[in-house]
C-alpha cells in the first residue's frame, strides 16, 4: 500500500518526559478522513526528567490530559491496531513519547502540498477536576471538570486564547459534540487555546464575573466562613447533596476565570501564556434577577435546574443569605460595559457574546394591549431584541464583537435548528463556530501586537 | 355557546404542560385581553439532557367570555387536549352540552417570575 507514515511528530514538557498509554481509536481502518479531522488520542502524564524538577509540572492541576491526533491531509487510514494495548494500558502512560511513532498511514485522495504531510496535528486538552474524586476513566475530557481547555500550534506559534464563559448556547459550539474541542480543532489551522468553564453551580453572568474579578482572598475566606456557619448551624441538616454543592459553590467562587495563565506542552517544549484574548459570554446568562448576599453583597446566579441539585439545607441558605435584586436593562448594559472596560483595563481581553434568539414561530401574537408596560418585563422575545439592541448601543463606544444568534436562526430556519430558542443544531452549530473564529481573526487584525499569535506572559 | 380550552399543541415536541398561575377563577366574566393562565413547557423528556429546556407562556383571551369551569390548580401537569377549562357566552347557559370549539386566544412566550409555581415549589 502507498501510503504516508501518520507519525506522532514532537511533544515536549520542559524538564519532564512525556509517558502516554496505548491509543483509542476514533477512526477505523478504511475509512475516510477529512484533513484535520481526529482519528486517536491518548492519555499523557508527565514525569520529571531528573530529581530536581519535581512533580509540580506545567499542568500539575490539571489531572486529565491528553492527546488527539488528526491527520494534515484527507484521505483513507489505516490503523496500526497494535496500538491500542486495551485495558489499563490505554488509560495509564505505558510509553515514551517518541516522535518518530506511526499510528498508521493515509492514502491522500488528492495532490499533497503539504511539506510534511505525514506528521499529524496534536491537540492537547487538559481538564481540572471539580474534584479529585471525579476519577473517571472513560473516553476524551471524562469526569466533571472545573475547567477543560485545549490548544493546538505549530513549531514556534503562540495560541491565540479564547475563554468560554457561556450557557449551553456557547458549550455545544465550543466544546462540539464529544465534549473535547475536536470541530474547533478541525476547523481552524491558526495556533488556539479554547478554554471552557462551565455554568454549575454558578452561571457565568456579569455581575458574577465582576466579582470574581475584585474579589480578595479575605473576602472569598468571609464567603467560606459564612457558608460554613450556616451549615454547621443549620436547623436543616445538611445532606450529602448539600455538601457537594457547597464544594462545588466554593471552588467556583474561589476562581478567576478571567485573570488565568496557562501553561501549554508544545512541540519545541513548556510555554506561559497570559490571560484569555477573547472571552465568549451569553447574553441568555442574564438574568433579571439575580441573588445578592444581604451582608456580604457578593452575586451568584443558580440556574433553577442546577438548584434542584442542591440539599435543603442549600435551599434554605440560599432563600435566607441572599436577596432577589431586579436588574433592568439598564443595569446589564452597565454591567456589561464595567466588565468589559474592567478587562481591558486590566487583561486587555476581548469580548464576544452570542446575543439572544428574538422571535419565536409558536407565538401568534396578533395585539399586544393585553401585555402591560414595559412590555420586556413580560413578553421574553420583546426582552430579548430590547437585549439585543442593548448589544449593539455597548458596541458603538467600545470593542464588544457580537455573534448574531438571532440572525443565524432566522435564516437557518429556527424551529429545525434552534427550536427551544438555546440549543442549537449541528449545523448551526458549524455556522457559528466559523463565526466566532472569523471574530477572533477580526481582532488579531485590529490588536496585531496582542493578538497575532495570542500572547506570552 | 360554549367554547372550551384543550392543552394546545405549542412546541411541537411538547407532550404537556404544566399550569404556572391561574388569573380567573369559576365564574368570572373575562374581557377580550384578559389573562387566563401561564403555562410551562418542558422539553426534557423529548430533548434527553441535563439542561431542561422549559419555556414558559401566558394565554390571554381574543374575546369576551363568561368562565364557567376549571379545572386545574398549580403545579398540574395536563397532557395535550386535555380539556382545562369551559367558557360560555351567556353567564347563565347551561354546561351540560358539548362546547363548540376552542376558545380564541393567544400564545405568548413570557419571562419566568415570582407568582409562577416553579421555582417556589420545585
Amino acid at each position: 500500500m502507498n501510503g504516508i507514515p501518520l507519525r506522532f511528530g514532537p511533544l515536549m514538557s520542559d524538564g519532564y518526559t512525556i509517558v502516554r498509554s496505548g491509543l483509542r481509536w476514533l477512526r477505523e481502518t478504511g475509512q475516510f478522513c477529512r484533513a484535520g479531522q481526529p482519528i486517536a488520542y491518548c492519555n499523557i502524564s508527565l514525569e520529571p526528567s531528573s530529581v530536581r524538577v519535581g512533580r509540580n509540572h506545567a499542568v500539575a492541576d490539571e489531572l486529565e490530559l491528553q492527546v488527539v491526533f488528526a491527520p494534515r491531509v484527507s484521505g483513507r487510514l489505516t490503523i496500526h491496531p497494535e496500538m491500542t494495548r486495551g485495558g489499563y494500558l490505554s488509560i495509564r502512560g505505558v510509553d515514551a513519547w517518541k516522535p518518530d511513532t506511526v499510528l498508521g498511514l493515509i492514502e491522500p485522495d488528492q495532490p499533497v502540498d503539504e511539506s510534511d504531510p505525514g506528521r499529524l496535528r496534536l491537540l492537547v486538552v487538559a481538564g481540572r477536576r471539580m474534584t479529585a474524586l471525579a476519577d473517571v476513566h472513560s473516553g476524551l475530557l471524562p469526569g466533571w471538570n472545573g475547567r477543560t481547555r485545549g490548544w493546538w500550534c505549530e513549531d514556534g506559534e503562540t495560541p491565540a486564547t479564547l475563554l468560554s464563559l457561556g450557557l449551553c448556547d456557547a458549550t455545544g459550539v465550543i466544546l462540539g459534540e464529544q465534549c473535547a474541542f475536536l470541530e474547533m480543532f478541525e476547523a481552524a489551522s491558526d495556533a488556539m487555546q479554547f478554554v471552557f468553564i462551565p455554568d454549575h453551580p454558578v452561571a457565568p453572568c456579569a455581575p458574577v464575573l465582576l466579582d470574581q474579578l475584585s474579589r480578595t482572598p479575605a473576602q472569598f475566606e468571609a464567603i467560606a466562613e459564612d457558608l460554613r456557619r450556616f451549615l454547621g448551624n443549620s436547623t436543616v441538616p445538611p445532606t450529602a447533596d448539600d455538601w457537594m454543592f457547597a464544594g462545588a459553590l466554593l471552588a467556583v467562587l474561589r476562581n478567576t476565570p478571567l485573570k488565568d495563565n496557562y501553561n501549554i506542552i508544545s512541540s519545541t517544549g513548556t510555554q506561559r501564556l497570559g490571560p484569555a484574548d477573547a472571552v465568549l459570554l451569553s447574553l441568555s446568562a442574564e438574568p433579571q434577577s439575580i441573588l445578592r448576599h444581604r451582608t456580604l453583597g457578593y452575586h451568584i446566579h443558580v440556574m433553577r435546574h442546577h438548584q434542584a441539585a442542591a440539599g435543603p439545607a442549600i435551599q434554605a441558605w440560599l432563600t435566607s443569605a441572599f436577596e432577589p435584586v431586579k436588574r433592568s436593562i439598564d443595569a446589564i448594559r452597565r454591567d456589561y460595559e464595567k466588565l468589559i472596560d474592567t478587562l481591558a483595563r486590566t487583561t486587555g481581553g476581548r469580548i464576544l457574546v452570542l446575543n439572544r434568539m428574538s422571535t419565536s414561530g409558536y407565538e401568534d401574537i396578533s395585539s399586544y394591549m393585553a401585555f402591560d408596560a414595559p412590555m420586556s418585563d413580560t413578553l421574553s422575545n420583546i426582552a430579548a431584541k430590547e437585549l439585543n439592541l442593548m448589544l449593539h448601543d455597548i458596541a458603538e463606544t467600545r470593542e464588544l464583537a457580537i455573534i448574531d444568534v438571532d440572525a443565524l436562526a432566522a435564516e437557518l430556519g429556527a424551529g429545525q435548528h434552534l427550536p427551544d430558542g438555546i440549543h442549537q443544531s449541528g449545523q448551526m452549530q458549524v455556522v457559528l463556530r466559523q463565526q466566532i473564529l472569523q471574530a477572533v481573526s477580526d481582532m488579531r487584525v485590529t490588536a496585531p501586537d496582542v493578538r497575532a499569535a495570542g500572547r506570552d506572559h | 355557546m360554549l367554547y372550551e380550552f384543550k392543552m394546545p399543541v405549542i412546541v411541537p415536541q411538547m407532550s404537556g404542560a404544566t399550569i404556572e398561575c391561574l388569573y380567573s377563577a369559576r365564574d368570572d366574566a373575562l374581557r377580550l385581553g384578559s389573562k387566563l393562565m401561564d403555562l410551562s413547557v418542558d422539553l426534557s423528556s423529548a430533548f434527553a439532557q441535563e439542561c431542561p429546556p422549559v419555556s414558559f407562556y401566558r394565554l390571554v383571551l381574543r374575546e369576551a367570555v363568561y368562565l364557567r369551569q376549571i379545572d386545574v390548580q398549580p403545579g398540574q401537569h395536563c397532557a395535550l387536549g386535555e380539556r382545562i377549562a369551559l367558557f360560555s357566552t351567556d353567564p347563565t347557559e347551561p354546561i351540560d352540552q358539548d362546547a363548540t370549539r376552542q376558545v380564541r386566544c393567544t400564545i405568548a412566550g413570557i419571562i419566568h417570575h415570582d407568582g409562577m409555581w416553579t421555582g417556589s415549589h420545585s
